[in-house]
């Protein structure tokens, strides 16, 4: 079995990137999120997602608008930044590098 | 007999809780603030949770149930998950807990062997009292509760000495090495 020990770390780190990639997609709200990474090795939960939404909202990397939702209260839908952008794009090209060394790595 | 239910006010949603509902959500938003602590955002989170839980709630509710029960609270805060806080490692920082006292006598400041003490500090009580409440039973029992007493000095572990404890008399100090030797004597015969 693999070390579930070392895997979670992993995750936990890319968890971030992900939810960027996420709000970077599309003006969305948590519940929209959660759908997303559910099933996935991400899947996660408002317990975990509201803290880190705002610590990106602090580190002025996404923010979030009122919308008036048919069904209940206004719901807060997240967006990036131009600084959340521009992060999202070095993440990105930052994972592509090191996709291609752990690949290369050892063959 | 009315049933009454408890009105919580969760991000400006009032919505109604059995008890046992009621002493869950606190004890949820307790632990999610304690979690929070020092969060410059706490406030928003915690609002944030609180309609998330109201939102999961009356997902789970049917139209003719009037209030939020474990049956819908549970699976709720279940899918909301305990609050993590990026950066931190466990799922919400524990209290510290502290170990289970086991019942004990005390060598230091006891009188006779430490019974009382040990017993007081396991229940809670003054030791005073206690002393009081034996002699007396010593009375009442026609000496009965010697017995006892013996069986529970040979019986009950030592505790460690504490830090700042006072020195053990004399009484005490004879009564447990003449304990730890009868002890040893046993442990051998019994090998």
């Amino acid at each position: 079995m693999l070390a579930e020990a070392k895997l979670a770390p992993i995750r936990k780190g890319l968890l971030e990137f992900l939810v960027l990639k996420i709000v970077g997609a599309n003006s969305v709200y948590v519940p929209d999120i959660l759908r997303r990474l559910a099933g996935t090795e991400f899947a996660t939960q408002e317990g975990t997602l509201y803290p880190l939404l705002s610590k990106l909202r602090r580190e002025d990397l996404v923010n979030y608008q009122w919308q008036e939702s048919d069904a209940g209260p206004p719901r807060k839908y997240y967006r990036l930044t131009q600084a959340g952008q521009a992060q999202l794009s070095a993440l990105d090209e930052y994972w592509n590098r090191i996709n291609r060394t752990v690949s290369e790595i050892g063959h | 007999m009315q049933r009454i239910y408890i009105t919580a006010r969760l991000n400006g949603v009032n919505l109604q809780f059995d008890e046992a509902a009621f002493a869950r959500l606190e004890s949820y938003l307790a632990e999610a603030g304690r979690a929070l602590d020092g969060n410059p955002d706490r406030a928003e989170i915690l609002a944030d949770l609180e309609q998330a839980i109201a939102d999961q709630c009356r997902e789970r509710m049917r139209a003719d149930q009037v209030a939020v029960t474990l049956r819908h609270l549970e699976p709720a805060l279940e899918e909301i998950g305990p609050v993590q806080v990026p950066g931190t490692d466990s799922p919400s920082p524990q209290p510290a807990r502290e170990t289970p006292r086991r019942l004990e006598q005390v060598s230091e400041g006891a009188l006779i062997s430490g019974v009382c003490l040990g017993l007081a500090r396991y229940i809670n009580v003054d030791v005073t009292l206690l002393r009081v409440i034996a002699v007396l039973l010593l009375f009442l029992s026609g000496g009965g509760v010697t017995v006892v007493y013996v069986v529970l000095m040979f019986l009950l572990p030592y505790a460690p000495a504490e830090a700042g404890a006072p020195p053990i008399g004399k009484i005490p100090a004879k009564s447990r090495e003449f304990v730890e030797f009868v002890r040893a004597k046993l442990s051998v015969a019994t090998n």
